[in-house]
């Protein structure tokens, strides 16, 4: 689904983020990626959405490369969320925030309302639809933005950092929505400092260090 | 340029058709393009960008821990000489969210490429993150910094002070002895002054 | 000794309150550790330890704070900074942006109680050494990992001589490196007698540095009990806090 061949990316001050790695993701596989800040890791995952464009080495998608491709489209294939939910909000209600992706990758309609609806619900935010999404807490925030990529119906899940700043019961949530993301088939890839929850809903784990892949294999089991 | 672009054919628009004058050049409906206009608009877009040049120049070659350190010394309140120097530090961090900003909507669709239309419908789902975003990020920053007794008035005593060479202090004087002559010059009818 | 009788907090405009009926004690030398679920009141509740609520940000505030025995009420934050420091979730928005050293920027706050320069510099460098940070005495500010910059957060408050520290949430968005930078120099202070309230959702870092354990939900609290058996009750669970009871 997801193929990086001797990706290298260079900032434009001439630091090198990420040394030709090599990463492959299949369809339906739930991934984690770890390692320190500064390792890469959201580096890797915004060439896989065109945000960034690899200095050297290639990014294919579902099997085509992403040059020339806008972000517009590959965000149709790849869905994702950032580290700070509050980069995205505008609208004026949360039923509109959630609208808005899914509106632009071509949803309309009854089909439209419904994929909002089912979002809002499977975060918890059912009730929610019509108030302003600063009216939330910052931690149902993230659980907004976590509602706005599901909504885009998107095969492939980018999420960076989704448990960041939430409670338990929240994160509980987060991990039955993956559970039934991937009970749909759908790959999702998450980036986490949340020891517990890689192991809980995470199959295989990918380790960065230094911009490189230094561990890649299945995710050891949650203790206590 | 980003900012004061659009600023200025705003301005120059709404200059050019409201200034009273009779040599009209266009008329579209009941507004008329008046050369006295066109003057003026002139004027005030030239005057936007020589204040955008001299912002943008002072605040490349001054670094704002020189300034508000320059500015307690100088009995300045220091809640004041933080203020400007947070404003010239403020600038970067919008651009830097802007960017980001950008990067979340398009992630989620949003289109930023193509004709100009389609450009300008673009700006509506940045202005709100970027704004909002920068006011909290405001927020919180005053709060921290309040508990570091920013607000505190009463002298401080600085762990050092900018370097203030001879050549610096003649070129301040220099630039406002320059700027008294050109003053006087205008006042005295010798040199042309802007209406 | 930090201490909240009584205390109940409204936001300016909110008709609700957000605190009500706390009453809390740190002596010198404890780590008491705040857990809830999010939106219960952590926050606030730090923000009104600090003082910054009501004298930053306004709002209504009832019953009393006191540092040391003496009521805060009433006072203006720059006059108990210096008494109690407060440190935040996000590492970079404490950062002044104006100081070219972490030297520099720890030495903000003595400054700005207008200490001689002698002093200024005698406080900060304590600071650094206080947390093991004094290598980082010269580096930029803006280039430090997540959990650096926290602990120069820690540092300039306790610069200005702050013998209560109060912590919202300080490891949200640190990696687990970071995550123990912290815990350690937090466990390191109150050897030392500062009196340290941090709100946290890592029971983890809570049950390696803490000796009480205070839970509060709806602006209540729900518990308040040492820390062994703080993280055993099953209120945790409850409260959403905890996914499941830490085994003794």
């Amino acid at each position: 689904m997801i193929r990086c061949e001797g990706l290298v990316f260079d900032y434009p001050d001439g630091t090198r983020a990420l040394e030709g790695l090599d990463l492959r993701i299949e369809a339906g596989e739930r991934i984690a990626i770890t390692g320190r800040n500064g390792s890469g890791k959201s580096t890797l995952v915004r060439h896989w959405n065109g945000l960034l464009r690899p200095s050297s080495g290639c990014v294919l998608v579902d099997g085509v490369l992403t040059t020339g491709r806008r972000v517009a489209e590959l965000a149709r294939t790849v869905g994702m969320t950032f580290q700070d939910p509050d980069r995205q909000l505008f609208a004026g209600t949360c039923g509109r925030e959630v609208a808005f992706g899914a509106r632009n990758v071509g949803l309309r309609g009854a089909e439209l309302n419904e994929a909002v609806d089912d979002a809002l619900s499977v975060v918890g935010l059912a009730e929610k639809g019509t108030q302003n999404p600063y009216d939330l807490g910052p931690s149902r925030r993230r659980l907004l933005a976590l509602a706005c990529v599901l909504a885009m119906h998107t095969p492939v899940v980018v999420l960076d950092e989704p448990t960041m700043g939430l409670d338990a019961r929240e994160i509980g949530r987060v991990e039955s929505v993956i559970a039934q993301l991937a009970a749909t088939g759908r790959t999702v890839v998450a980036i986490s400092h949340d020891a517990r929850f890689v192991a809980a809903s995470f199959e295989r784990v990918v380790r960065l260090d230094a911009g490189r892949v230094v561990a890649d294999g299945p995710a050891s089991p949650a203790r206590g | 340029m980003a900012v004061t672009l659009p600023l200025a054919v705003a301005v120059a628009l709404v200059s050019i058709f409201t200034q009273p004058g009779g040599n009209v050049l266009v008329q579209i409906g009941p507004l008329e393009a008046t050369l006295e206009g066109l003057d003026f608009a002139a004027q005030v877009v030239l005057r936007l960008f020589v204040t955008a040049a001299a912002l943008t120049l002072f605040g490349m070659t001054t670094a704002p821990r020189a300034f508000i350190v320059d500015l307690e010394r100088r009995r300045f309140s220091p809640r004041l000489a933080f203020a400007v120097g947070a404003l010239l530090e403020t600038v970067p961090l919008v651009i830097a969210r802007a960017r980001t900003v950008r990067d979340a909507q398009r992630a989620r669709g949003l289109y930023t490429e193509g004709g100009f239309l389609r450009r300008v419908a673009a700006i509506v789902p940045l202005v709100g993150p970027v704004v909002i975003g920068s006011l909290h990020q405001v927020e919180a920053r005053s709060l921290a910094l309040d508990a570091r007794a920013f607000g505190r008035p009463g002298p401080r005593h600085m762990l050092w002070v900018p370097h203030d060479s001879a050549f610096e202090r003649l070129a301040r004087w220099l630039l406002i002895l320059g700027l008294a002559a050109i003053a006087a010059g205008v006042s005295v009818g010798l040199l042309p002054g802007l209406p | 000794m930090l201490e909240l009788r009584s205390v109940a907090y409204r936001y300016p405009g909110y008709r609700r309150p957000a605190l009500d009926g706390i009453d809390l004690t740190v002596r010198d030398g404890e780590i008491v550790g705040i857990v809830g679920p999010n939106e219960a009141g952590k926050s606030t509740l730090c923000l009104v330890a600090s003082v910054l609520a009501p004298a930053s940000i306004g709002g209504e505030l009832t019953g009393d704070v006191l540092l040391d025995g003496m009521s805060v009420r009433g006072q203006r934050p720059h006059e108990i900074a210096g008494r109690v420091g407060i440190v935040f979730g996000s590492p970079t928005s404490q950062l002044s942006g104006i100081t070219g050293t972490v030297l520099e920027e720890v030495a903000l706050g003595p400054v700005n109680l207008g200490l001689s320069v002698a002093a200024t510099v005698a406080r900060s460098r304590a600071a650094l050494e206080a947390l093991g940070i004094e290598s980082l005495a010269e580096r930029a500010p803006d280039r430090l990992s997540g959990g650096q910059t926290q602990l120069v957060a820690i540092a300039a408050m306790l610069a200005m001589g702050s013998r209560h520290l109060v912590l919202d949430e300080p490891t949200a968005e640190l990696d687990p490196e970071g995550r123990q930078l912290v815990g350690d120099a937090l466990g390191g202070l109150a050897g030392s007698g500062t009196a340290v309230l941090i709100a946290e959702q890592d029971l983890g870092l809570l049950s390696s540095i803490c000796t009480r354990l205070v839970a509060i939900d709806g602006g209540r609290l729900v518990f308040d009990l040492p820390i062994a058996d703080g993280l055993r009750d099953r209120r945790l669970v409850d409260l959403g806090v905890a996914r499941q009871a830490v085994p003794a």
